[in-house]
């Protein structure tokens, strides 16, 4: 088993103080794909990442990456990783030139051709101080020194927050890439939607638990969506019940509400069309919903 | 220019650091261009004598002439000016190492490469050596230079001294404040602690000759180490010398130790 996985950890736990940011966490992250790291803020997604970057200490368990002790072995961990933080500081009065020229030498590799392709694509101008630039270039930047050094892992801290759609589809393709040289990706994100496009799997953290993890496909398939309908004539409770997944569900003579995976969309579309629809609605849940209603119980229940 | 740490930190400070040598250029020049009128004024030394003698302790250490060079220089600069300048500009080097860096949450960025702590900690620590020595020289080669101007003269090797023990009291303090910054990553307390024991320090050592339940303590104050020998007459002494430089090596060290256990701040 050992070397199919760039991350694992086993038991990985952080209090701060008083408080538990992170309890046991046992997560693998396979060479060559990539990682959608899902949770709320303050789920404690960062601080996985940050233990990851030996920017923290744990208080138990371990993370490895690519094999090696992420606190006790971190340089040579950093060696291997690109790391983009989640709200990423620059230095004000350095251009971003200058901010891949430094960062290149504490690395010891140059990474400035790589960094100017991949401030072309972005549609960056690094000559201009970081103080300068918008806080969507800003982004920008910090998302070039990460990426630079073309490392073996990606450790991407809500990367395309602040984003243009124009740069977050060049991301995309960029993330694309990095896994089809054979590099790994783990990105975090709090929006389904951010990752569904490049995510290989996803991992659901919530309250300091990882709660699932599931290949994207399967995690589509649940999503959960809002249907709301109102009829011409009352309908009968029993008609919609009968759908296999529906939950919440509530009928109040002429109108019905309830919940339902994506999975459960066409019959339930099927059983509407049998009456006379004034007015229809079907909108996704959020991610978070869609996990309360699957995976929390599961997690609950295991072992 | 950017090759590592230290550059990129000595890069940082260029600006402020010429701002300083301006500033020190300046105020021994004026410094300097006064002493003809004091020379002339006898009366100067007697206004001093009439002075109370805790007052005079404070500010004109061991019984200085004011009518010689190195007496007005000790007294008008030395005792308290000088050091303050030192202390302050290597205090804020000292904190702005670690805890500033982490305040400004840069330092993310520097730990994201494969640089440990301990060198990135130790290249901070030798940038702010590497100021404080400039600061010093400077002020030394403006005492030199200037006070040649104006008549004015005290042996270069005496300034020299002066000068190592002001760098080595200035490097105590931001030493402190570059361990408590490493070791807590608070910018405000790196600030405040070194201030405090500056002045708890000159204070003891300014009153101990006179206070006796001060006196015991004065030998452990900096400012003692710094000027109790009086080195613009005695030159460098080695012992005052060798006890700073430890301070400061211990200082660093606890900061190594305390800046590798600890979280980051993000």
């Amino acid at each position: 088993m050992t070397g199919t996985s760039i991350v694992r950890t086993h038991g990985l736990t952080k209090h701060y103080g008083a408080t538990v940011a992170l309890r046991d966490l046992d997560l693998e992250v396979e060479r060559g794909e990539v990682f959608g790291y899902l949770g709320p803020n303050g789920a404690g997604k960062t601080t996985t990442l940050r233990l990851l970057m030996g920017l923290l200490r744990p208080t138990s368990g371990a993370a490895e990456v690519d094999g090696l002790d992420a606190w006790h072995d971190s340089v040579e961990v950093r060696r291997r990783v690109g790391y983009l933080s989640g709200e990423p500081a620059l230095y004000p009065k350095l251009t971003g030139a200058q901010h891949v020229d430094f960062l290149g030498h504490l690395r010891g590799t140059d990474g400035r051709l790589a960094a100017k392709r991949f401030a072309e694509r972005l549609d960056l101008d690094l000559g201009r101080p970081s103080r300068e630039l918008s806080k969507g270039n800003r982004q920008k930047l910090a998302l070039v020194l990460a990426l630079m050094s073309l490392p073996d892992l990606l450790v991407l801290d809500e990367p395309t927050g602040g984003l243009d759609p124009l740069a977050q589809q060049e991301f995309q393709a960029i993330v694309r890439e990095t896994t089809g040289e054979g590099r790994s990706v783990l990105l975090s994100s709090h929006v389904l939607s951010e990752v569904q496009r490049v995510a290989d799997r996803v991992g659901v953290l919530r309250e300091g638990r990882l709660i699932a993890v599931d290949r994207l496909a399967t995690l589509r398939e649940r999503s959960l969506h809002h249907i709301r309908a109102t009829f011409a004539d009352a309908v009968e409770p029993l008609t919609f019940a009968g759908v296999p997944g529906v939950r919440d569900l509530q009928v109040h003579d002429h109108s019905m509400s309830c919940s339902a995976p994506e999975t459960a969309l066409d019959a339930v579309i099927k059983e509407v069309g049998r009456h006379t629809v004034l007015d229809f609605e079907c909108a996704e849940a959020e991610l978070e919903e869609t996990f309360l209603a699957y995976y929390e119980k599961e997690a609950v229940h295991a072992p | 220019m950017l090759r590592s740490v230290f550059a990129k930190t000595a890069y940082d400070q260029r600006r402020s650091l010429l701002g300083w040598v301006a500033a020190i250029v300046l105020l021994v020049l004026m410094y300097a261009g006064i002493w003809p009128s004091i020379r002339d004024q006898p009366s100067m030394s007697d206004f001093l004598n009439t002075m109370p003698e805790a007052f005079r302790s404070l500010f004109a250490s061991s019984g200085a002439d004011m009518s010689t060079p190195v007496g007005y220089i000790q007294i008008e600069f030395m005792s308290f000016i000088g050091p303050t300048l030192v202390i302050v500009y290597a205090v804020a080097q000292g904190s702005r190492a670690v805890a500033g860096e982490e305040d400004r949450r840069t330092m993310d960025l520097l730990l994201a490469e494969p640089v440990s702590r301990s060198r990135l900690l130790l290249e901070k620590a030798t940038a702010m050596v590497a100021g404080t020595v400039v600061l010093t020289a400077t002020l030394g080669l403006a005492l030199v230079v200037e006070g040649q101007l104006f008549d004015m003269v005290i042996p270069v090797d005496r300034i020299g001294a002066a000068m190592l023990h002001l760098a080595l009291l200035g490097l105590v303090f931001g030493a402190i404040a570059l361990a408590i910054g490493a070791v807590t990553g608070d910018v405000g307390l790196s600030r405040a602690v070194p201030a405090g024991i500056a002045v708890v320090g000159y204070l003891v050592n300014g009153l101990g000759p006179m206070v006796s339940w001060l006196e015991p303590l004065q030998r452990y104050s900096p400012f003692f180490q710094y000027i109790g020998h009086d080195p613009l007459r005695t030159g460098v002494s080695g012992p005052a010398a060798a006890v700073a430089a430890a301070t400061v090596l211990v200082l660093v060290a606890l900061a190594v130790v305390g800046f590798r256990r600890r979280d980051v701040h993000g």
